[in-house]
């Protein structure tokens, strides 16, 4: 895979908070249309990484380039308009807003939010509906966000970041707080997604991890061990040593 | 209610709000009611323009005055420097320096929220009052600018004081008409997505800052028209309108008739003004009447009497 | 500016810092303790004002006045705090406004009930006569408003950083919800801590009485001038209030002095140029924002 094709390139990204080096010089490069995880002990940066990746932390050093471009210096906001979408771990939603209208404000913003003398398109509700159907929220479109369960909450979350026709999605463990159900469901909806979608997963997971991934990085305290097909990283001990042991621990 | 049946009833509403002096004359205190009745419309201006800020974009200012006096202020001081009283000059002046303040202050504010934002308004609009207060020259300083002329536009002039009421109750209906037409644009959700989760707003390509920051220039700009209303009615300006005393009176209009509605701040602004002009002649405690209600509405009907009414309609529907 | 001039406006300023570190103390430890910025801290100086006037007009002692203001305004304070704040626990900005509604209603009474006309207080016998300084006659209320002002810093300081409570108050400017799952009773050291900044407002309110007088506003200015303290010293600490005083006295008094007629309108630039590079102030401890 060569180095051009990469839709999200990461290079030796460096995060230091006092004197902890959340990412220590991690590098990943993901490719159009793929779909990698990145998984790793509570603390190995994940959350840091994606943070770095969508602008919402400034690295300390290193790297980030979307499509080629890089995007260090740009803002949270410049780079959602690159073509990056985010679903958070911890969903951020707009709590007294229908899901309908939650997934409304992700869908103007590509018409450009500054027109203060026009009408709501009357396009829009239908749109955002479509969407609400197709992450499984059929029915519950006028709920808004804070009377939705948890699971339908992290539903939503997908929909907003699907409303914004990314190039490219991160999503920060899908499936936290999810029932097996939910999480079952969740997991197909995101495997179902267009293949044209790339993906970066952060997730613990690690059926999830598998069912969806096609490649994995395995992160600890703050580098990157291990990077290749899901199915090599299974099998690689030192992953196993470091995460899945302590993944089975816990579990 | 049919769409036909509601604009019917509002065009009448309006209607009979622009002309209130001429079928109230035969009352005994028209003339007084036609005062009060233009200093609401003034507030309530003043009122939905702070809302816009603390209903609509979360952004709790407690220095709106600055723009309602820097707007009263222009318009006085271009009337008496320029020579000319045409509504057109003196407004649009009105209007020019609101903006331009609301532009600097809001440069300088737009990046911080919640407390912070409040305490930060609270001290920018107090270096505007010290301004106006001790350029005496200019302002005319602790005594006030004086002998204002009501506008005149071409050739009609409205020194008369029915019809400055009217001035004053059109430009009202025109800025509730704008303001609702803005609420409901993409702009306006835009706004509340900020108030509701900035970060969110981020996440999805928004440049909150420069939403805020309009929305904060617009809300000065209309604040600066209220301002030239008062200092056309009144003829007079003083530092006061730029005070603190006038930002809080804002506030509690705001949230005693509802942050986020179009009619509360309207509302809010009636009451306050019925307080403070009506019961203020018959008791000597108008402002600790005024204090107590706003109390009552912190605590127990936060949502303000539009939060409240609607609240109680919802439940009625069940 | 002559040599004398210099060193009398330099009295001047620490008295007036001295003042405004007795007014803005209680300000920024409530809000460091409840991240709510009080702001009918203005009011409470101005009624601990007019209660000393009336304690001095009926028993002619300023002494009695000293201790019986302050002891009003903490009595004020503890009603208040259980019955409005602590209702609105959690809502940070909401008790921001309330405090809003509490300043219209005690500014508004204390007009009723002692009129809207300026008033004056005279200095102690024993403090109200001039010391013979460098550069001419000097007022002694003045230099003894220094002394009290260093004393009491002094007398906090040691509160706040020997004594259990001091502790349990530092503890709480940290982290109020950790002190509570501790098994702190948050409530009361809340409500002592909000009658606590009444009661230095109210000591304030006596103290510069007899130098800036009463009369209806004085409210809005103690207000304005403990807020620029407290941001620019940092808030939410005892540091930060002497801090902020200690820097805002003499350059208000200066200020005044060279500019004149826009010496507030550079405080508050100043003000407001520290809001927005370090808006914790300069000794300052934040922890929320709304």
């Amino acid at each position: 895979m060569g180095e051009g094709a990469a839709l999200i390139e990461i290079r030796d990204l460096v995060r230091t908070f006092g004197g902890v080096r959340a990412l220590d010089g991690v590098s990943i490069a993901v490719a159009a249309g793929e779909r990698r995880a990145v998984i790793g002990p509570n603390g190995a940066g994940k959350t840091t990484l994606i943070n770095v990746i969508t602008g919402e932390i400034p690295p300390t050093a290193g790297v980030v380039r979307i499509a080629g471009e890089d995007v260090t210096m740009l803002r949270p906001w410049q780079r959602a308009r690159k073509g990056l979408a985010r679903m958070y771990q911890r969903n951020e939603l707009f709590p007294p807003l229908a899901a309908r209208d939650n997934v409304a404000l992700a869908l103007a913003v590509k018409a450009g939010p500054y027109r203060p003398l026009e009408r709501v398109p009357s396009t829009q509700p239908r749109a955002a509906d479509a969407l609400l159907e197709r992450v499984g929220l059929a029915g519950r479109e006028g709920i808004p966000a804070r009377e939705l369960s948890h699971g339908e909450r992290r539903q939503l979350e997908l929909a907003v970041a699907l409303a914004q026709a990314p190039r490219v999605l991160l999503l920060d463990e899908p499936t936290a707080g999810m029932s097996p159900a939910e999480t079952a469901r969740i997991t197909e909806l995101i495997a179902s997604l267009d293949r044209g979608l790339t993906m970066l997963i952060v997730e613990h997971d690690m059926d999830v991890v598998f069912r969806l991934a096609d490649r994995i990085a395995v992160l600890h305290e703050g580098r990157v061990i291990a990077d290749g097909p899901a199915a090599d990283v299974r099998g690689d001990v030192r992953v196993n040593e470091v995460y899945l042991g302590k993944a089975v621990a816990t579990a | 209610m049919t769409r036909a049946l509601r604009f019917g009833l509002v065009a009448i509403a309006v209607a009979a709000l622009i002309t209130f002096p001429y079928w109230s004359a035969g009352w005994e205190s028209s003339r007084f009611a036609t005062t009060v009745l233009r200093d609401v419309l003034v507030f309530a201006i003043f009122a939905l323009s702070l809302d816009l800020l603390i209903g609509r974009a979360g952004m709790p200012s407690l220095g709106h005055a600055a723009f309602f006096g820097a707007g009263a202020y222009a318009a006085g001081i271009a009337s008496q420097r320029l020579g000319t009283d045409q509504l057109p000059i003196t407004m649009g002046a009105a209007i020019l320096v609101a903006t331009a303040l609301a532009l600097i202050i809001g440069a300088l504010v737009v990046r911080s929220e919640g407390i912070f934002f409040l305490m930060l308004t609270l001290a920018l609009a107090q270096i505007v009052f010290a301004i106006a207060f001790q350029w005496t020259s200019v302002t005319g300083g602790s005594n006030g600018l004086s002998g204002v002329g009501r506008p005149v536009i071409g050739g009609l002039d409205l020194t008369a004081a029915d019809r400055m009421y009217v001035l004053v109750a059109v430009v009202f209906i025109a800025v509730a008409l704008l303001l609702s037409r803005i609420v409901g644009s993409p702009y306006g959700r835009a706004l509340v997505g900020v108030r509701e989760n900035e970060r969110r707003m981020r996440a999805l390509g928004y440049d909150t800052t420069r939403l805020r920051l309009s929305a904060f220039v617009l809300a000065g700009a209309i604040a600066g028209v209220a301002g030239a209303l008062s200092a056309y009615s009144l003829r007079f300006v003083s530092a006061q309108d730029v005070g603190i005393a006038t930002s809080v009176r804002g506030f509690v209009m705001v949230l005693i008739g509802g942050a986020g509605s179009l009619f509360g701040p309207v509302l809010g602004a009636a009451v306050v003004m019925y307080i403070e002009r009506v019961l203020s002649s018959a008791i000597p405690v108008a402002e600790t009447v005024l204090g107590l209600v706003f109390v009552a509405f912190v605590l127990l009907a936060r949502q303000g009497i539009v939060g409240v009414g609607l609240a109680a309609w919802a439940r009625v529907r069940r | 500016m002559s040599a004398e001039l210099v060193f009398q406006q330099a009295l001047n300023g620490l008295s007036f810092g001295a003042l405004l570190f007795i007014l803005a103390a209680g300000l920024s430890l409530v809000f460091g303790m409840m991240d709510v910025v009080n702001l009918a801290h203005g009011a409470f100086y101005m009624l601990g004002a007019y209660v000393a006037l009336s304690v001095v007009q009926r028993t002619g002692s300023f002494w009695l006045a000293m201790v019986v203001a302050p002891l009003a305004l903490a009595a004020l304070g503890l009603v208040l705090e259980p019955l409005l704040l602590r209702r609105l626990r959690g809502r940070h900005l909401d008790q921001v406004l309330l405090t809003i509604g509490v300043s219209l209603v005690v500014v508004d009474q204390i007009g009723v009930v002692w009129g809207r006309e300026v008033r004056s207080l005279a200095a102690p016998a024993g403090l109200d006569g001039s010391v013979a300084l460098y550069g001419g006659d000097y007022p002694l209320y003045r230099l003894f408003v220094i002394g009290f002002g260093v004393a009491l810093a002094a007398l906090l300081s040691y509160v706040y950083s020997r004594t259990k409570v001091g502790m349990r108050i530092r503890a709480g400017v940290e982290d109020a919800e950790m002190l509570g799952a501790l098994g702190v009773d948050t409530d009361r050291l809340f409500a002592l801590t909000f009658a606590a900044g009444a009661a230095l407002a109210g000591l304030a309110g006596v103290v510069a009485a007899p130098v800036f007088g009463l009369q209806p506003g004085m409210d809005l200015d103690a207000l304005l001038y403990s807020l620029v303290v407290v941001v620019v010293g940092g808030l939410g600490t005892l540091g930060g209030a002497v801090a902020g005083s200690v820097l805002v006295g003499p350059a208000d008094t200066f200020g005044k002095v060279v500019f004149q007629e826009f010496a507030l309108a550079v405080i508050f630039a100043i003000v407001a140029l520290v809001l927005l590079l370090k808006p914790t102030g300069l000794l300052g401890r934040i922890r929320i924002a709304r």
